[in-house]
């Protein structure tokens, strides 16, 4: 017997039942007391106006290079993707094998995480602020081209076909037959890159590429935590602002809602996201000069070190199974945490709308904490580890997946809800058949996805050692032992290729398979 | 001239005013990493900038930096031409870059020393010889940040000629706490029952009163190695003027506590003042740094 479709939902739930077996194992409790004070801390947050003034000057790195590596990737990623788009190559030169070989070749840069594509552009061109934006923009442009190649590929093409046939030329129409339609997803798409785009900012601060993650980080280390919390409800404020700011253009332009099931054409609001794509030009360029990002500087590549011969035998000698374990173990156990505790804590919270905002708040500051913060927080009541990780990990995805899930259900199945509720359902259990049976398949193929993400953040949480590849590839990094790190940034490369065909499969299988009514197909196919 | 060609003048002009300087005059770009207060210089930069900016009279630019692999790589690449480095990461830097100059370390890095601290309720009595470490097989122990020479290298080299193995701690594997403020926090708190921490910030902590002696205690002081040092580019002279080196090394020995922006930094980098570097010690860091896998 299946379960009922809002059922899958929870079903990744079952992983917390493990780990809470497995938390006092590795918990020894003397830390609390620090935790204590961390979460103490967030009421009483340094005003100094030094610290104030060295946070405001770290945000404000950190969203130029957020902003700067966004719009690269947006330049970059609608370049690729339309190069890559089969429809575009089947119009214009006559066959799709092409595009299909771009594809492959861009799943290579998209499968490093920016992090890694920061420390290693750092080795070649030296710490420059030019570094982080680019480390932003070459894996984002990648995913950005898959989407817009993916969605130019899913546009019916009989427009496409009508114009071919009355004799127009090919790029031309193609413009006009599918760029209209494209618009309103991209813009609405790239909304939602832009709030990665700050999250990656602030994490390849904590790694030393600067900004206001770098404030954090030492913060931290020092437990300086009245400190720590002026920096970090500063960033809240920006990140909830952003996400509020993107909300209301998404609306305001007819977008649709990223979990959201209607589509609508584009609106007539065309003249407005010109002018905002016009004063967003001379603001980038304020910003790069201001960040003194010369994209001149990526031309002066530095010589590799001098160092000793490579040994690979040392480097086959490393315990790849216990490292590739380890690794695929912290994905799927932060993964299902992520998952599958997003739907569980929206239904348990559902009748009290004070919990509700609690739920909200903890979530903001889920996505907006750099996972390898937490998990050094963690460190002051866990052992470092696998679990470590994945909790680091687990929750920062949890506040992802959580907003998204939240955003969802506030726009589907009103009216299933309200009819439950009338019939005398309660809150709980109308929620979960009024509005997540809709909502079951989209959000579990973007689960799929998301846990492909997971794999190639895991490199972040590194910091808390014995976490598999991750780890290993830091020590590498700062032994330069340069034989060891290609070996396992090629491993890490393989890996995430490996998930993300997994992760496409499943999420194919779980849009085509229909349980319900509904048409999941526009819905979670896009949104990554 | 029509409205547009007069806008395309106006906007050039602007895009024009936008472009950077002409290369005029070499900057120093100058980073830090110290142990203690990171947070705090990361702050007081201007501080060092201007003092250095002031006796040099070149440009100086502070670059504040968090993550001891990403210093030595911009040392290596030449985005920064001094930098304040710990004992391994000095040591692997000037192997990447030959020629490179040690230019000053504090009063106390010629002969620094970590301690090995141990949560009072763990059982640990302080030890008397090295041999005595083995005390600690078995326990909950943790490092600090995972490039630290006072706070892992050293350590990890002392506890390994007392026969100790990571994989003999308790779970398998240190911890690595992140940095030496953490470790002593959590040693104190109990969530490991030792660890090892550089001696100026134990004793830094105890003074403050950050570390309660009821909570936490030192058991042992390892013998004496090099650390810290200033860290300088080997072509300073050619582009800021030939004597360059020479005047920066003097301009930083010079620094002291009767000056109040100079004891500012000096108590930032927890010295009385700063010192030549004596080379000959920093060899055998190098060696053990070897043996233990962080230089190749």
């Amino acid at each position: 017997m299946r379960p009922a479709a809002p059922l899958w939902v929870l079903l990744p739930c079952l992983v917390v039942l493990p780990v809470l077996a497995l938390l006092p194992g590795i918990s020894h409790g003397g830390g609390w007391e620090l935790v204590g004070q961390f979460a103490a801390a967030a009421l009483r947050p340094s005003l100094d106006p030094i610290v104030l003034g060295s946070v405001l000057g770290g945000l404000a790195v950190t969203v130029g290079m957020a902003l700067l590596g966004w719009a690269g990737s947006l330049v970059l990623g609608l370049v690729l993707g339309i190069a890559s788009s089969r429809v575009v190559w089947r119009t214009c030169y006559g066959s799709a094998a092409p595009a299909s070989w771009i594809r492959r070749l861009l799943a290579i840069p998209r499968s490093i995480h920016e992090l890694l594509w920061g420390l290693l552009l750092l080795q070649v061109i030296g710490l420059q602020p030019v570094v982080a934006v680019v480390a932003i923009a070459i894996p984002f442009g990648a995913l950005v081209a898959r989407v817009v190649s993916d969605l130019l590929d899913a546009m019916p093409t009989a427009s496409l076909d009508a114009l071919r046939c009355s004799g127009s030329n090919s790029p031309a129409a193609l413009f006009t037959a599918l760029g209209p339609p494209l618009l309103p997803q991209v813009v609405s798409y790239s909304g939602y890159r832009l709030e990665c785009a700050l999250r990656s900012a602030t994490l390849l601060g904590v790694f030393g590429l600067g900004g206001l993650g770098t404030e954090l980080r030492l913060t931290l280390q020092s437990l300086a935590f009245h400190e720590l919390w002026s920096g970090m409800w500063a960033l809240l404020a920006v990140m909830l602002l952003l996400e509020a700011l993107m909300g209301w253009l998404r609306r305001r332009w007819a977008m649709p809602a990223r979990l959201g099931l209607s589509q609508r054409g584009v609106g007539s609001q065309g003249q407005e996201m010109v002018a905002v794509a016009m004063t967003l030009l001379p603001v980038l360029v304020l910003v790069a000069w201001r960040l003194e990002v010369h994209p001149a500087s990526l031309l002066q590549w530095q010589g590799m070190p001098p160092l000793g011969a490579a040994d690979w035998g040392a480097v086959g000698a490393l315990p790849w199974p216990r490292l590739i374990g380890n690794t695929l173990m912290l994905t799927l156990v932060a993964a299902s945490l992520a998952v599958g505790l997003a739907p569980l804590l929206l239904l348990l919270v559902q009748p009290w709308p004070a919990a509700c905002a609690l739920l909200r708040g903890v979530w903001a500051l889920g996505r907006l904490w750099p996972p390898p913060l937490t998990a050094l927080l963690l460190l002051f009541v866990l052992q470092p580890g696998v679990l470590t990780g994945a909790l680091a990990l687990g929750f920062h995805n949890l506040g992802i997946l959580g907003r998204l899930l939240l955003e969802a259900s506030e726009t589907s199945g009103d009216n299933q809800d309200q009819a439950l509720l009338t019939a005398g359902v309660g809150p709980r259990l109308a929620m979960l058949y009024g509005r997540f049976s809709h909502l079951a398949q989209p959000y579990l193929a973007y689960g799929a996805y998301r846990a492909d993400v997971i794999l190639r953040e895991s490199v972040v949480v590194g910091l808390v050692g014995a976490t598999g590849l991750g780890s290993q590839l830091l020590e590498a990094l700062s032994s330069f032992a340069n034989d060891q790190l290609i070996a396992l940034v090629l491993a890490y490369a393989l890996l995430t290729l490996l998930g993300e065909d997994l992760s496409d499969r499943a999420r194919q299988w779980l849009l085509e398979t229909t349980h319900g009514d509904g048409h999941p197909q526009e819905a979670g196919g896009t949104w990554r | 001239m029509p409205t547009r060609q007069r806008w395309t003048a106006a906007i050039a002009g602007f895009c024009i005013t936008l472009l950077p300087a002409a290369k005029a005059e070499p900057v120093l770009r100058i980073g830090a990493i110290p142990d203690q207060n990171p947070e705090k210089l990361n702050r007081l930069y201007g501080l060092v900038a201007d003092e250095l900016n002031q006796q040099l009279g070149v440009k100086v630019v502070y670059v504040p930096a968090t993550d001891y692999t990403a210093a030595v790589s911009a040392f290596r690449t030449g985005s920064l031409d001094l930098v304040w480095f710990g004992g391994l990461t000095g040591v692997q830097a000037s192997l990447q870059k030959p020629g490179a100059q040690m230019l000053a370390q504090r009063d106390i890095d010629a002969q620094f020393y970590s301690v090995f601290i141990a949560n009072s309720r763990s059982g640990l009595k302080p030890i008397h010889t090295q041999k005595g470490l083995i005390a600690l097989k078995g326990k909950r122990f943790t490092f600090g940040s995972e490039s630290s020479t006072s706070g892992r290298l050293m350590p990890q080299y002392f506890l390994a000629q007392a026969g100790i193995k990571l994989a003999d701690f308790a779970g398998g594997a240190p911890g690595f706490s992140g940095s030496h403020d953490a470790t002593i926090a959590l040693v104190q708190s109990g969530t490991y029952d030792a660890g090892a921490v550089n001696e100026q910030v134990w004793k830094s902590s105890l003074r403050s009163g950050k570390a309660n002696r009821s909570k936490v205690v030192q058991i042992w002081r390892t013998p004496s190695y090099p650390d810290y040092l200033w860290l300088g580019q080997p072509n300073l002279d050619k582009r800021f003027g030939k004597g360059f080196s020479a005047k920066l090394r003097q301009s930083i020995i010079s620094w002291r506590s009767t000056d109040p922006e100079q004891k500012q930094i000096l108590n930032l980098f927890g010295a009385q003042q700063f010192t030549t570097v004596t080379t000959g010690g920093y060899r055998q860091i190098e060696q053990v740094g070897r043996q233990i896998g962080k230089i190749r």
